[in-house]
């Protein structure tokens, strides 16, 4: 069994928020505006190197970087 | 009558030189203790204010604790009845989450999580840190820097959504190690009081293949990926949740204790000042009292 999502490269909890997101923006405009507030988050985040904090990075960015990166390479995951 | 009229008239007369110095000091201590007392009024406000503002907020982040609660036991129910266990990963690290928040002001919550952290790695030292929250990072940095890998912050503004435990799940499943397991670690919610930290399991792929009963869900080997990445998500948004009522519950009582120590305090400047105030009235008036009564005898 392959799935679409999967041959793009994308992690099962990257399809689930995408398909989540989606159903958000098409729900009707009072119930969207609520609901589209359970579907933020301004989460930042740093790799660590030997004890080094790294860069901050925005975490919705760099998972979309990240969703990219691996569609390009063909989605190994 | 003479001598007993000298005295004082005597020492009005050094009074008369220390005048500049001494009354001067007993005013200022007055104002001082005014001053502080002021300050000490305003904590007060602020603690009190914090502690309505968390008890506000207890309420709906008990709710979420005890929905999601729900939602992530059902989600592991499948392991239990497969009766998953941890494989006991030869030289493999272990993967630990902790889940603290940005803010404290709220007993020693974080510093719970950063103890049990520190506990496990005098015991066995092998596995990584992800770290969720300001807290838990500024105090394992100092100890265990060596040992993150990941760190998140921005947790724990609001109530934690499932969309924040994915993001971070998303990122943490991108981990390159190699790991033999997952364990998420935060501060499970026993009473208004008391809370621990505690563990739960996420299980890698071979040990969710190696559980014993797994074949009797018939589940495609190729979705075990998928299943892992998903319950992986559950278990955080349980854990961030639960971590976030405990945070919101023990800021309430801290701050509560701080209102009371700061009320004990004002009363206690109270007396002192008004102690004070009085002794510097019946110090002036003994000063006019002998000034008159010298000057009568004249």
């Amino acid at each position: 069994m392959t799935f679409a999502w999967k041959a793009a490269g994308l992690t099962y909890n990257r399809y689930l928020a995408v398909a989540a997101r989606v159903v958000r923006r098409s729900l009707k405009e009072d119930k969207r505006l609520i609901a589209e507030r359970r579907g933020q988050q301004e989460l930042r985040f740093a790799k660590w190197t030997n004890g080094k904090q790294g860069e901050i990075q925005n975490l919705a960015e760099a998972n979309a970087q990240a969703a990219v990166e691996s569609a390009a390479t063909g989605g190994t995951h | 009558m003479l001598s007993r009229a000298a005295r004082p008239a005597l020492r009005a007369g050094a009074a008369v030189s220390s005048r500049a110095a001494a009354p001067t000091a007993t005013f200022a201590t007055l104002r001082e203790i005014e001053g502080r007392l002021k300050s000490i009024r305003n904590i007060e406000k602020i603690t009190k204010t914090m502690k309505i503002v968390a008890s506000t907020k207890l309420t709906r982040a008990q709710r979420a604790m005890n929905d999601s609660r729900k939602y992530g036991q059902t989600s592991n129910e499948v392991f239990e009845s497969a009766e998953t266990k941890a494989l006991e990963g030869e030289g493999k690290k272990k993967l630990l989450v902790v889940c603290s928040s940005d803010k404290g002001l709220c007993g020693g919550v974080h510093s719970g999580l950063s103890r049990y952290i520190r506990r496990r790695s005098l015991e066995d030292s092998n596995f990584d840190l992800v770290i969720l929250g300001e807290k838990c990072r500024s105090q394992l940095q100092r100890t265990n820097a060596k040992d993150i890998v990941l760190n998140f912050s921005g947790v724990g503004k609001d109530v934690p959504s499932f969309t924040e435990a994915q993001a971070v799940a998303d990122q943490i499943v991108q981990l390159a190690g190699d790991y033999s397991g997952i364990e998420i670690i935060y501060n499970k919610f026993i009473n208004a009081t008391s809370y621990e930290p505690t563990a739960i399991e996420a299980f890698s792929e071979e040990a969710i293949a190696a559980s014993p009963n797994f074949a009797a869900f018939e589940v495609d080997e190729e979705l075990l990926s998928n299943l892992r990445e998903y319950t992986l998500a559950n278990s955080l948004y349980w854990a961030l949740s639960e971590g976030h009522a405990c945070e919101i519950s023990a800021r309430r009582n801290a701050m509560d204790n701080a209102s009371k120590n700061a009320g004990e305090m004002i009363s206690k400047y109270q007396i002192l000042f008004n102690r004070t105030r009085q002794a510097v009235i019946t110090g002036e008036l003994v000063e006019i009292i002998t000034g008159a009564t010298a000057s009568e005898d004249m």
